[in-house]
């Protein structure tokens, strides 16, 4: 099987980021450690890509970060929440999404497909 | 988890010191500490969760255009300067740490070679006049002999250090073990730096005193009345050779230091006022260039042609305070 490639799925770092932040804000690792978790291990994130996508989507106004004391860890933490902006954003991205997905979809053939294909010498999906 | 922030902190090494910067780093720990954390109490050995958390730390490069730097990366492409490794400065550091003992010994001998003279005038003096002239002979032999062992010691250590003269050629830069190291190294060598400082300075500034009491203590003997100069003599160059001992090894510590540019996160040590200050004017910076050989010059013709030691002494200070009023006027 072949892994995630990063090139296509760097469009959707901010919107799998975002949506982790929709119910409550979070930190650096938590995110990552979710991602990794909610894609059954098949994506994990680089630290320096989560990073970077904290800073830009920082600049554009879509998350906020602030300092707050984590008791678990009895340390000072650095934790993103999600703005209105970012909410908006976030929709627009899941809609962009939907459609990609749809576009892209009809030109995907599955294996047994592929092997119909080769029998009756037509695609199925254009038929 | 040393071995992370190793990792982590040779990555930041070559990029500018900015507060971005700085808070891309802090992040980034915090996330590689947390994983390195939860990998660990998973029971995962080190070496796996250290393999882990680097391995999934990614590239810098991401993060170039976020933190404002890319058009850094691209004017300094980042192997900067080859690496001065934590052996090499080791060896760096105990070359020069014998390169100062010996070079301190040399400085030493010239001072203390005098003393022959002055010890054999005053054997000959207390013994009579039959020995005048051997005496005088096995003096000036001590003397020179003495001497052509300093000057020995200085070339030979001059020619063995020779071989660390390429990192002058190029840049080399350390990488941060081998600057934590070097900066402890530093700290700790700083009090004992202190010490021989204080020693040395105070056995310059008391190299009379011996004299003095000699003077006034030995009533007519005249072996001590003769000899009482060479304790001050010896005074100094004891307190010579602690000072420039000293000094040789504290400026190797600040040498290597300083091999990281003073504008990246790596150059976190390095020390201020190096080359920080350059004159305005190329004229008065070619002129400051022999400032101080010109001062000597003229310190010893005057002293030599009039003899007026007592008052020559003068044109130190004076020299001193023009030479700050020049600094402070024409440098950015």
């Amino acid at each position: 099987m072949t892994g995630i490639s990063s090139d296509v799925i760097r469009g959707y770092n901010d919107t799998i980021i975002l949506c982790l932040l929709l119910n409550r804000p979070s930190y650096g690792y938590e995110i990552s450690k979710q991602i990794k978790q909610m894609s059954n291990e098949k994506y994990v994130i680089k630290e320096t890509t989560l990073y970077s996508a904290f800073t830009r989507m920082e600049k554009n106004g879509y998350i906020e970060s602030f300092s707050d004391q984590d008791n678990a860890a009895g340390k000072r933490r650095t934790y993103y929440r999600i703005t209105d902006l970012g909410r908006r954003y976030y929709r627009d991205k899941c809609d962009e999404w939907l459609l990609t997905q749809e576009v892209v979809e009809k030109f995907i053939l599955r294996q047994q497909d592929a092997e119909k294909e080769k029998t009756y010498g037509s695609n199925p999906q254009l038929s | 988890m040393e071995a992370i922030r190793n990792y982590l902190e040779t990555m930041f090494l070559n990029l500018p010191n900015t507060p971005e910067v700085y808070k891309a780093k802090d992040e980034l720990w915090q996330m590689m500490e947390d994983k390195y954390t939860e990998l660990k109490a998973e029971g995962k050995t080190e070496n796996e969760a250290v393999g882990i958390v680097i391995s999934e730390f990614g590239n810098l490069d991401d993060l170039a255009k976020d933190l404002g730097i890319d058009r850094y990366m691209q004017e300094n492409p980042l192997p900067a300067g080859k690496t001065f490794t934590l052996e090499d400065a080791k060896r760096y550091l105990s070359d020069y740490s014998r390169h100062a003992f010996l070079i301190a010994l040399g400085v030493m001998l010239c001072i203390l070679s005098v003393c022959g003279p002055i010890f054999c005038e005053a054997v000959s003096a207390a013994s009579g006049h039959d020995h005048v002239r051997y005496m005088e002979a096995i003096g000036a032999s001590v003397m020179f002999f003495m001497v052509a062992i300093a000057v020995g010691l200085f070339i030979y250590s001059s020619v063995t250090i020779g071989r660390w003269n390429y990192m002058k050629r190029e840049r080399y830069v350390t990488d941060f073990a081998t600057t934590e190291y070097l900066h402890q190294r530093l700290e700790s060598y700083k009090p004992t730096y202190a010490l021989l400082l204080t020693v040395g300075v105070i056995l310059c500034v008391i190299c009379f005193v011996p004299a003095i009491f000699l003077d006034a203590f030995s009533g007519y003997s005249p072996f001590w009345n003769q000899s009482s100069g060479a304790f001050t003599f010896i005074l100094v160059g004891i307190g010579v050779f602690l000072i420039v001992m000293g000094g040789i090894r504290m400026g190797s510590y600040n040498t290597l230091l300083r091999l990281n540019q003073q504008n990246t996160v790596g150059g976190n040590y390095t020390t201020s006022q190096q080359n920080s200050k350059q004159y305005t004017n190329s004229t008065v910076a070619a002129i400051m260039s022999v400032y101080w050989p010109t001062v000597t010059c003229l310190y010893l013709i005057w002293s030599f042609l009039t003899f007026d030691w007592y008052i020559s002494w003068v044109i130190w200070p004076i020299a001193a305070i023009i030479s700050s009023l020049i600094n402070n006027l024409m440098k950015n």
